[in-house]
């Protein structure tokens, strides 16, 4: 063999390796939701290849056992709110920063920015006291309120889409000035259709980081009813009887959605800031 | 100003008001409050009886062995995962940054167990851990098993659960600070890496002396990012071994969130959250310090 040839066969194999690193735990996860719990911890791999073993019995007592369909409807609720809230006011602010002209605007903007790192975990105990005096925990729907509500304005969102704002040529607008525009059609029918990739990149950003909200939900979520997927899962995996094939059938349950949004979505997000294109 | 630049402007509060008035309620207030009960005996149950203390919680959190014990976890996290993941993730990128069709599929890959929320992941995870128990065994000692490595406790020896965490996060985080560098990778200047090559510059050389230095911004918003996201732990540990075995995984976060809700002392908690903002906000601004140098 010629040493180009080995060097390609090494770099298939270690991108073969590499592959099975990152993957095998996912597929477990999932080969084993399907298989009976005694053959879940087996020794050996040829087990897997026994179709004996496969069932769909986890997926149909994890069902019984919690309120797993609850929770999805929570998750995605919660999410799909989040979202679309965030869409409007962060969009709306972020033009106004961008495009509006106003007094104090470089101010309160460079204090939104300073908002940008303050990380959940230091605000939920604070945040937790505000939202119980606002009335937004307690039943399902106060809950509901709860787990969006605070979420919905992000200084990251409206920084980000700021920049975005920003780029947008200017003799796109005039243009549309002179063809009569009022300061609304502006808004609706220049500067938005011009920054929809940003759109599109912080909804699935705020879809796939709530989906996996923890901290919160344990906080302000507590009755059964007004649980998210997450919670539920950390509940079949914290209380006994612990049965594994349970746990990981919710487990492909609560991950589906997101990996299905994020395949659908992928090729609309732009990680990159704007300005840094432009040069 | 024109008639119609002053109708624009007019529009200014309309656009502005609902995301400022939503994060002056859940974001500024809050905070505030937090601030002000950090100087107080506040507690739980009854925050509006709260008597001031001065520094008293800040001191106190100084002699709490329990909450050294999380900061000192904190940073042995994230001493373990920045550099890890951060040399990581640069030579996946590099290895991944080609056109055909391929290395766009191991980009997926790679980046799939960012998409996966880390509840689940958590739990996975400790399936995985698994340790022996007669033939049976999570996958990871079944792994080392296949190449004749004897298995390990993981999660239950104290001594390794939180390198195990570690590892576990590394593994769910490398892909996006991966597509960071990608992103960073494109900026790299042609001319200089084509001049290297007619220098006779190997492919090391060319990474050491010219991507490295032209990726500077980059290497510094990503350590950043990373060092502030391995602060934040909280689900791995809170999930997969409940800060144990023998505290030796307890986070700043879980402690926090214990000192408010267990031991129900509120300002205490609330000096702690401060000290954790207090070192991020120490991080975001040595992040600004050190890329700025070579902005226009």
């Amino acid at each position: 063999m010629n040493s180009a040839a080995f060097r390609n066969l090494l770099r298939w194999l270690l991108a073969l390796a590499a592959t099975a690193f990152f993957l095998a735990p996912l597929l477990w996860m999932f080969a084993a939701s399907f298989q009976t719990e005694a053959r879940i911890f087996a020794p050996g791999f040829s087990r897997w290849f026994d179709p004996a073993g496969w069932t769909l019995e986890n997926y149909a007592d994890a069902w019984r056992r919690v309120a797993l369909g609850r929770g999805l409807f929570n998750s995605a609720l919660q999410v799909l709110l989040v979202a679309a809230g965030g869409l409007v006011v962060n969009t709306a602010a972020a033009y106004a920063f961008a495009r509006l002209e106003f007094r104090g605007r470089e101010v309160l903007f460079a204090l939104v920015v300073m908002l940008v790192i303050l990380p959940v975990e230091v605000l939920a105990i604070p945040l937790f006291f505000t939202a119980r005096d606002l009335g937004l925990t307690g039943g399902p729907v106060a809950a509901m309120a709860g787990l969006t509500v605070p979420f919905v304005a992000k200084a990251f969102n409206i920084y980000f889409l700021r920049q975005h704002f920003l780029s947008v040529p200017r003799a796109l607008e005039e243009a549309a000035v002179i063809d009569g525009a009022g300061p609304w059609n502006l808004f609706w029918h220049v500067a938005l259709p011009a920054v929809r990739p940003a759109l599109a990149t912080v909804v699935v950003l705020d879809l796939l980081a709530h989906w996996g909200d923890f901290l919160w939900p344990l906080m302000i979520a507590t009755r059964e009813e007004s649980r998210t997927v997450q919670l539920t899962l950390a509940n079949l995996f914290t209380q006994p009887p612990v049965q594994w094939g349970d746990i990981l059938a919710c487990a492909v349950l609560a991950t589906l959605p997101v990996v299905l949004v994020f395949r659908l979505l992928q090729r609309h997000i732009v990680l990159t800031d704007a300005r840094a294109g432009i040069k | 100003m024109t008639a119609w630049e002053k109708a624009r402007a007019r529009t200014a509060p309309l656009f502005l008001l609902p995301a400022l008035a939503l994060l002056a309620v859940f974001v500024v207030w809050p905070l505030l409050r937090a601030a002000a009960w950090s100087f107080t005996n506040a507690d739980l149950l009854a925050p509006g009886e709260a008597r001031p203390v001065g520094l008293g919680n800040y001191i106190d959190l100084f002699t709490d062995a329990r909450f050294l014990r999380a900061f000192g976890n904190t940073w042995l996290f994230a001493l373990l995962v920045v550099p890890l993941q951060t040399a990581l993730a640069f030579f996946l990128a590099l290895w991944v940054d080609r056109p055909e069709p391929a290395w766009r599929w191991l980009r997926v890959v790679f980046f799939l167990p960012v998409v996966v929320s880390m509840p689940v992941l958590a739990v996975l995870w400790t399936l995985l851990y698994q340790p022996a128990q007669g033939d049976t065994m999570g996958l990871v000692n079944a792994a080392l098993d296949l190449v004749g490595a004897p298995p390990q406790a993981w999660l239950r020896d104290p001594a390794l659960a939180l390198p195990a965490i570690a590892f576990m996060s590394i593994w769910q985080g490398v892909g996006l600070q991966m597509m960071v560098f990608l992103a960073g990778l494109q900026n790299v200047p042609r001319e200089l890496l084509d001049a290297a090559r007619i220098d006779g510059a190997g492919p090391w050389q060319r990474v050491w002396h010219v991507i490295v230095p032209s990726m500077r911004n980059t290497f510094v918003f990503v350590v950043t990012v990373t060092t502030i996201l391995a602060f934040r732990i909280f689900v791995q540990p809170y999930l997969m071994t409940r800060g144990g075995p023998g505290n030796s995984t307890l986070s700043l976060v879980q402690s926090i969130y214990e000192t408010t809700f267990v031991s129900q002392d509120l300002g205490r908690a609330c000096a702690a959250a401060l000290v954790f903002l207090a070192l991020v906000g120490v991080l975001a601004g040595l992040q600004r310090r050190f890329s700025r140098e070579d902005r226009e």
